[in-house]
């Protein structure tokens, strides 16, 4: 018996061996014939894209893209969302993978970094005329890796207010237009920085006997309504709203890498956690959060919160609170109280290249065509605003027929968002992306859990942990 | 023609399958051709991914490579580092001096917690239920078992939101008892009170064990009772000497599976505590972990390393137990030579 089982088990260790003997590198260049077309593959899965109606309007796109010239062949290729990471690493590791990749955001394309290709020197040899973006936008994608994108759907942020809920405190609004200060109560003007947000939003945090959290009596075990929620905002992207934005990461390779969270994050997790469990409370803790009277974590949608800053992207979820006939208006992000900038944070999708392309300059020309005549089509069917500010009217005339209560003044705030991107973004790359991801996702909880949190102690563990990690 | 029967169904080897008659073989073949589906089955979803985890544990292999990359030999790396990982939790040098508790141990010390509720509670259940004397039987049965039929993860959705330590009900009433709010139990966010909280959950679907427990009591049969009755044998007495011995197999049965099931606990924490292992790292259970080397990590090669080593846990622990039923585990039809 003894014997059986060191022969099976000496048989899995050769089996394992040859595995890892076997496996191949080779790559199959798809050169085109002289006369034939290039044959340029688009890959979608990563990101939005796989419904039956996107697929529909991607494959006319593909059609007219044919259509319009006879040098190029456009191939679509579809992966469902859940399958499309694994597939698209066997495809590149196979030496087989797309030309072009997306949409794709941040997130989806930091599991391939390394992998992408700088487009600028293809655009130029286009004469691409980069202008029609903001310039804010452009340098929004460019990394270490150079300018690996144009931009193209585009979500960016804004505050979310009940203006009845200020009406019944005795608020002004917040403003709608960057560089406008907010009136105080006492009729004072401020700029709307996080400080003013913080005290409004403790002004609107109400229990269930009316009185807010700055009042004599306030009991913060029966809150009813707070004044602000991060609204489905990550710890980076809190840290990035309240401090700005920053690489929170030094060196360019494994042993050298360091964590390089600048102080005006720690500083914003400090009063995130102050917000939920500080003396006056005005943001729901974990626990009030997730419980089914507060929407189970959407609290603004629930009309539990005053204030809640998001992305376009929460527009497509606001049924609930539009039903039960609340209205909402969008006010401007927040400045930073130290430097008096907008921090602004703009989520993002658009079509990447791999390095590996065997045609990079046709699939930089296709790429160009997606994110201008071909985005007339495909951005109404993946529900984004569009990058270039002149072609937003179509994207908001949809968003007034769901809710047409909101005003134009509140449409506008996003328009004006598209100039305060986060560069680098939230979603940034880190090495070791998963578990380095996956840790602060971890802290996030902790803070939004538990009371009486050492948070100097707690921050420390995290930086300790993170530097382990990227260097794993 | 008993003799002849067993030479049938117990064949001793390869050869004495050739020995059999016509009839036999045939028979054999149509009962094989019947269990095909279930043994295809058996190979292509529980062997072959079962060898192909042991291959992979000698690999340095991540989902995020793509299956055609090459895979790097990693010898018994993968091994070393489960004994070194302080998370992981297998060396108990690292028990107690890790500043994170280890999943192996946590799993342990909620076992030590949840093994003997969820055996007892459900025994205790099935002796009322058995209670002569307990009026409207049928419909307590019918309650009890009711929890079960609702779908764990729901009940587990369900508890979540009863026990959420701002809104739920029970703190709510507890307050309403007079329970001052900075004393309520914080429940799954609290370090002390997370454990009795899953155990809480576990116990609203032991209506299955409860089933199990009343069919083996019925089946003691009653003139064992009587006899004893009639010398005089107090209640405790034939719950001990009669009962328990009778139901035995059943116990023992009921605890095997609760061991498995407490080795590979995991959708709990994973909804309740969304798999972070909050509170202070007291919810990171082994299998926990190992989904998240697998699954959120994409780590193949190291959670099949945990994953194994799960596996040599388990049937330890079975074998043990197995090694123990002789001397506590009653089997009336049982011969011993």
């Amino acid at each position: 018996m003894k014997k059986h089982l060191a022969t099976l088990f000496g048989l899995l260790i050769i089996a394992s061996m040859i595995l890892a003997a076997c496996g191949s590198k080779s790559a199959a260049p798809t050169e085109a014939a002289s006369g034939e077309k290039v044959k340029i593959r688009w890959f979608v899965g990563l990101g939005t894209g796989t419904d039956p109606e996107q697929v529909t309007t991607q494959e006319e796109v593909v059609k007219d893209f044919n259509a319009s010239q006879d040098r190029i062949e456009l191939v679509l290729e579809v992966v469902p969302y859940d399958a499309a990471r694994d597939t698209l690493s066997t495809q590149i590791a196979s030496g087989a993978g797309p030309d072009i990749v997306g949409p794709v955001g941040w997130d989806g394309s930091n599991g391939f970094h390394g992998q992408w290709l700088d487009i600028a020197p293809y655009l130029k040899e286009l004469n691409f005329d980069s202008s029609i973006f903001d310039p804010a936008l452009m340098a929004f994608y460019q990394t270490e890796e150079g300018q690996v994108g144009l931009p193209f759907a585009v979500f960016p942020g804004g505050m979310f207010y009940r203006p009845d809920m200020f009406d019944e405190a005795g608020l002004s609004y917040p403003p709608q237009v960057y560089g406008e200060q907010y009136t105080m109560p006492d009729g004072s003007k401020v700029d709307w920085n996080w400080e003013t947000v913080t005290k409004i939003a403790k002004l609107l945090t109400v229990d269930e006997n009316g009185k807010n959290a700055t009042e004599e009596g306030f009991d913060r075990t029966k809150i009813v309504q707070v004044g602000y929620a991060p609204q489905y905002q990550t710890i980076l992207g809190i840290g990035t709203f309240y401090g700005g934005a920053a690489k929170i990461y030094s060196g360019d390779a494994k042993g050298s890498y360091q964590s390089n969270v600048p102080d005006s994050w720690k500083e914003a997790w400090k009063w995130y956690y102050d917000g939920m469990y500080g003396a006056e409370p005005f943001i729901a803790t974990g626990p009030l959060a997730t419980a089914p009277e507060f929407g189970n974590e959407d609290v603004f949608n629930a009309g539990k919160s005053a204030m809640a800053l998001s992305q376009t992207w929460y527009t497509c979820c606001l049924g609930d609170l539009s039903k039960s006939g609340a209205q909402f208006q969008i006010g401007i992000q927040p400045l930073g109280n130290a430097d008096g900038k907008v921090h602004g944070r703009i989520d993002a999708d658009t079509f990447r290249i791999l390095k590996s392309s065997q045609h990079p300059k046709e699939a930089v020309e296709v790429l160009t065509y997606l994110v201008t005549t071909g985005g007339d089509k495909l951005l109404p069917v993946y529900g984004a605003m569009p990058a270039i500010a002149s072609k937003t009217d179509a994207f908001f005339e949809k968003k007034s027929a769901d809710y047409a209560f909101v005003t134009k003044e509140s449409w506008n705030v996003f328009t004006q968002g598209l100039a305060y991107p986060d560069t680098p973004s939230a979603e940034q790359y880190l090495p070791n992306s998963i578990k380095a991801y996956a840790r602060f996702a971890t802290f996030l909880d902790l803070l939004n859990n538990t009371d009486n949190v050492d948070f100097d102690a707690e921050y420390q563990k995290l930086i300790d942990d993170i530097n382990v990690l990227y260097n794993e | 023609m008993l003799e002849e029967l067993s030479k049938f169904q117990k064949p001793d080897s390869i050869g004495s399958v050739r020995t059999l008659s016509p009839i036999a073989r045939r028979e054999m073949r149509t009962g094989l051709s019947f269990i095909s589906p279930w043994l295809f089955g058996f190979l292509a979803f529980t062997l072959l991914p079962m060898l192909a985890t042991l291959i992979f544990s000698f690999l340095d292999l991540k989902i995020t490579d793509g299956i055609f990359s090459a895979p790097k030999f990693a010898g018994f790396d993968n091994y070393v580092h489960l004994f070194q990982d302080p998370q992981a939790g297998i060396n108990p040098a690292t028990w107690f001096n890790s500043k994170t508790p280890g999943s192996l141990l946590i799993t342990i010390k909620f076992a030590l917690i949840a093994l003997p509720i969820g055996t007892f509670f459900p025994l205790s259940l099935a002796l009322l239920m058995n209670n002569k004397h307990l009026k409207g039987q049928f419909a307590f049965r019918t309650l009890f078992y009711m929890p079960y039929v609702v779908p764990f993860v729901a009940s587990v959705f369900l508890w979540g939101g009863m026990l959420n330590s701002e809104s739920g009900w029970v703190n709510r009433a507890l307050e309403y008892l007079g329970v001052a709010h900075a004393n309520l139990p914080q429940w799954a966010n609290d370090v002390n009170w997370v454990y009795p909280t899953y155990v809480i959950m576990g116990i609203w679907g032991v209506g299955n064990s409860m089933l199990i427990m009343l069919a083996s009591l019925q089946g003691v049969p009653t003139e064992l009772y009587d006899a004893a009755k009639v010398d005089g044998a107090s209640a405790w007495k034939i719950l001990w000497n009669i009962t328990f011995p009778m139901i035995s197999p059943v116990i023992f049965y009921n605890l095997v599976l609760d061991i498995i099931g407490l080795f590979q606990y995991f959708l709990v924490p994973l909804v309740v505590n969304s798999g972070t292992g909050r509170p202070g790292g007291a919810t990171m259970f082994y299998n926990l972990y190992l989904y998240k080397t697998f699954f959120t990590y994409q780590d193949m090669s190291y959670g099949s390393t945990l994953a194994w080593f799960l596996f040599v846990i388990i049937l330890l622990i079975t074998i043990i137990l197995f090694s123990t039923s002789k001397y506590w585990v009653y089997y009336a039809g049982e011969s011993k030579s």
